[in-house]
């Protein structure tokens, strides 16, 4: 018995020196870090981090998505018609190194940037800003050495300058991503990583750098350099040459524990944080109204999802049943006609997807577009889960052959992802409700084969989202809408005024006249229908009551939340 | 014994190079879209999908794949592991030291136990201790890591707090070990060498749960079989003899019986270590424990082609030394066991 006292004394007090000291931010978080490269950041495990320890030459002003404010730049200029910009950086900024930061450091990283750019980080968009084209050199014949070097200069002033080769209104957003955050150069190729000449560009070209050397050892102009990170830990300390002001927290640890149970566990005894939760449902029972947890909700959802209706169904994927509009099968060409897509939208039950999927926290949009995004119309109209006005449409469906016949639709869904399947069975069960003879059979199908199948135009009906890079609409109203956007082979959507809008809001700066462009998409889409749009989500945060600094006014989706801003009581 | 153990050796390349032809045969059956889904972690990536196919060299036959990696391999390269963001090498050289340390804290109060209550439960055949014993055992064997693992956090952890919960080491100690000089790699280990006896018991505590984890599910099978061999010694002829001569019961059932019936526990223990050194999966996964289990857990679901291949030989390497060591161990438990 004395023995049981005298251990568990000792297991007691060393426990009370367990309990994390107020000078220590806890995270805990379920996935690991890939890396710490900002030049291949693309993930928002990695961005979590490379936000606090890198810079970039400007970021989002509190919670605006429309409003950039410098950071390693002062100011900027715009000129010969939106095609050069020219930055003022900022003076005496210390890198974690302890060298001061240059404009050559900017130049290099911006270069750096445009010769790997490579297919698993993020650099695509900035090369499309920079070089015209979305590829490395090892894709694009056009991208050469000297369009590299031309693309990113240092004048005599020591200022940046970007020249575009065509006006990019989405430019300065594109700037304000993780990935554009500024390294040093002399420190970076010292540690044997791309010279920053055209000697060994070609060496670089692709080149993942997610294990790079400077992922080992990243040295930024942040607030918080890098201590440490082993298999399952990061550690981070408040650097002391930092320009700005000086954070509150001075250590930071973010520990990667997978199990879910394990880390709701540490939240509750205030052991962690921040932790990454298990998703609405989940968190709303277990963390949501507990002592010491602040809980704060109806926050911004940046991704727009939607069912895409396939106009070119390619048979190759073995969808199509019979092919024909005989009752066993559809045609190629079955979502062409825009009473079958009108059909489709109206029979989805908009509300019963909020409250099944999303809790009762879900809002309809009526763009495939964020709806803080600018250039998003809320006047657009939107579909209503309305039986008879399907029924009415599908009655005028090729002429009356659907709903004489019948069909029989094939559609796969996301394996293990519970709101895609739900979203289909919906669907399905509102769609065969409407006719005896309709019948939608759904198949799970893996996500990599999805991807694939869906490129080659393969799904006849699927769903998919897209996450922004930055904060514009082309980002997504390209993506979804133009028929050379990325998601065109999936949907097979044509529409030629729909282009030329999309195109001229491309070509220009002036933001109203980009917004009236979106309004008309918009409207045409709601009209055309070539997507049913699935609500979008309402987001909501949680971390332990003693931190400050968070609050729905200063939360902006776009970036992660810098820990320099919070405090611990 | 020499010619044994190189003869021992000799086989680690061959069973490694039908493993790893297995292996990277196996992936074919899976398309290059999904061979390349690891490299990609958003639908924004997706979007660059055929250009990591191209880069990696995905759609090329199986005999250039196949041949690309065992040349690297050969010159000592194996690959970049997505999974832990990690050469495969470098990944192994820092995650092996953590589980050879919970295989240590683990294995021996599981080998102990196990022939102590076995011992015990076939000397009281059918009694009320045995009787328990048998209870326990099932209800041991039956319970899956996973919610015993959990219970145990919740218990230990989340009620009680008598012990820290998930990870290798306490916040306090965290920034402490980046002055530590490492020898083994082992933490516990190294804070001793180190004279740093706080962080030691600290990283000791940290295992106390995952390693009773371990013991619980892993015992009940060892306590069954010992259990068994026990009661089978115990009605045999030179047992028999042994106290038909007048010897005492404990030296009958320490000396004659046990030490016969332990033959079938060395094998038994050595699956057992070469299980927690290929890594403890769902143990070191829900106790956030760095361990090779974990890597492998998340490159598999990953799959991530890399790593898997380095566990395939990092645990060939392990079968072949630990089955190795059991055969000598074999010779000096039962003499009549001979190598030359």
């Amino acid at each position: 018995m004395k023995k049981i006292a005298i251990l568990s004394t000792l297991l007691v007090t060393s426990m009370a020196f367990a309990v994390a000291p107020k000078d220590t931010l806890v995270i805990q978080r379920s996935a690991d870090i890939p890396t710490m490269d900002p030049g291949v950041t693309y993930d928002t495990a990695s961005a979590e981090v490379v936000d606090q320890m890198y810079e970039t030459l400007l970021t989002y002003s509190g919670s605006s998505l429309t409003k950039l404010e410098p950071l390693l730049a002062t100011k900027w200029a715009i000129s010969n018609g939106g095609k050069t910009y020219t930055f003022d950086l900022r003076k005496n900024v210390k890198f974690h190194s302890g060298a001061t930061m240059t404009c050559a450091d900017a130049e290099y990283t911006f270069e750096r940037n445009l010769v790997t750019n490579s297919a698993e980080s993020g650099n695509w968009f900035i090369a499309e800003s920079l070089t015209g084209v979305q590829g490395n050199a090892n894709d694009e014949k056009s991208v050469t050495w000297a369009v590299i070097d031309k693309a990113v200069e240092c004048n005599n002033a020591g200022q940046l300058v970007f020249n575009l080769p065509k006006v990019d209104p989405a430019f300065l957003a594109k700037l304000a991503y993780t990935g554009q955050a500024i390294i040093e150069k002399k420190y970076t190729t010292g540690l044997g990583e791309w010279s920053g000449t055209e000697k060994d560009w070609k060496e670089w070209v692709g080149k993942d750098l997610t294990g790079s050397n400077l992922s080992k050892k990243p040295n930024g102009t942040g607030p918080y350099e890098f201590v440490r990170a082993d298999a399952n830990t990061f550690l981070a300390t408040a650097f002391d040459g930092y320009w700005g002001k000086k954070p509150a927290i001075k250590n930071v640890i973010s520990q990667k524990v997978p199990e879910l149970a394990a880390r709701q566990q540490a939240f509750l005894r205030g052991d962690a944080d921040f932790i990454d939760g298990g998703g609405r449902s989940v968190d709303e029972a277990q963390i949501k109204g507990k002592p010491g947890v602040t809980w704060i909700d109806n926050l911004p959802n940046t991704t727009a999802t939607a069912i895409f209706m396939n106009e070119k169904i390619n048979p190759s994927g073995g969808l199509l049943g019979s092919g024909k509009l005989d009752g066993k099968g559809i045609p190629s060409n079955f979502f062409t006609d825009v009473n079958v897509r009108r059909g489709f939208s109206y029979a989805f039950n908009y509300q019963q997807y909020i409250e099944d999927v999303q809790k009762g926290k879900g809002k309809q949009r009526t763009m495939l577009l964020p709806d803080i995004f600018p250039g998003y119309d809320p006047k657009v109209k939107t579909y209503t889960y309305a039986p008879a006005k399907a029924t009415a449409a599908l009655k005028k469906a090729f002429g009356g052959q659907v709903w004489k016949n019948g069909f029989t639709l094939t559609a796969n869904y996301r394996a293990n992802s519970v709101p895609a399947q739900t979203a289909m069975e919906i669907l399905k069960r509102n769609i065969e409700a409407l006719n005896p003879k309709f019948k939608v059979i759904l198949q799970p199908k893996q996500w990599s084969e999805m991807l694939a199948a869906s490129k080659k135009g393969e799904e006849a009906m699927m769903l998919m989202g897209w996450a922004p890079d930055y904060a514009d609409p082309d980002n997504f109203m390209y993506t979804f809408y133009a028929s050379d956007g990325y998601y065109s082979p999936r949907a097979n959507w044509k529409d030629a005024s729909v282009d030329k809008w999309l195109k001229q809001a491309r070509s220009t700066v002036n933001t109203a006249q980009r917004n009236r462009l979106y309004s008309l998409v918009g409207n045409r889409a709601y009209e055309q229908a070539p997507f049913i749009l699935i609500p979008g989500g309402i987001d909501y945060t949680f971390f332990r009551s003693n931190i400050k600094g968070i609050t729905a006014q200063n939360y902006n989706p776009m970036i992660s939340t810098r820990w320099a801003d919070l405090s611990k009581s | 014994m020499l010619n044994f153990i190189v003869r021992r050796l000799i086989q680690i390349p061959v069973v490694m190079l039908v493993l790893s032809l297995m292996v990277v045969g196996l992936t074919q059956m899976l398309t290059p879209e999904q061979r390349a889904a690891p490299y990609i972690r958003s639908e924004q990536q997706a979007a660059r999908l055929e250009q990591i196919i191209e880069e990696r060299g995905l759609r090329d036959p199986f005999p250039v794949q196949y041949s690309r990696w065992f040349v690297k391999t050969i010159s000592g390269d194996l690959g970049f592991s997505k999974a832990s963001g990690k050469d495969v090498l470098d990944t192994i050289r820092e995650r092996l030291p953590a589980t050879i340390e919970l295989t240590i804290i683990t294995a021996i109060p599981i080998l102990l136990l196990s022939i102590w209550l076995g011992t015990l439960s076939a000397l009281h055949k059918d009694k009320l201790i045995d009787q328990v014993l048998r209870v326990m055992t099932i209800i041991a064997y039956s319970l899956p890591t996973f919610v015993l693992g959990i219970l145990m956090l919740a218990i230990f952890y989340a009620y009680l707090g008598w012990l820290p919960g998930a990870g290798q080491l306490s916040i306090v100690n965290q920034f402490a070990i980046g002055d530590l000089r490492r020898y083994t790699g082992m933490l516990s280990v190294d804070a001793m060498l180190n004279g740093r006896w706080d962080i030691a018991w600290d990283v000791i505590r940290h295992m106390l749960l995952p390693a009773a984890t371990l013991t619980i599910v892993s015992s009940a099978s060892i306590i069954k079989v010992m259990r068994n061999n026990m009661l089978e010694a115990l009605t045999s002829d030179y047992v028999r003899t042994a106290r038909a001569k007048g010897l005492s019961p404990r030296i009958v059932n320490n000396k004659h019986a046990r030490r016969n019936a332990l033959l079938s526990i060395v094998t038994l223990g050595g699956f057992l270590i070469i299980g927690l050194l290929g890594g403890s999966l769902i143990t070191e996964t829900i106790f956030a424990f760095p361990g090779i289990g974990q890597w492998v857990v998340q490159a598999a679901l990953q799959i991530d082609l890399a790593a898997v291949l380095g566990f395939a030989l990092l645990s060939a390497l392990i079968v072949v030394v630990v089955s190795t060591l059991v055969d000598i161990l074999y010779g000096v438990i039962d003499p009549r066991v001979r190598f030359d």
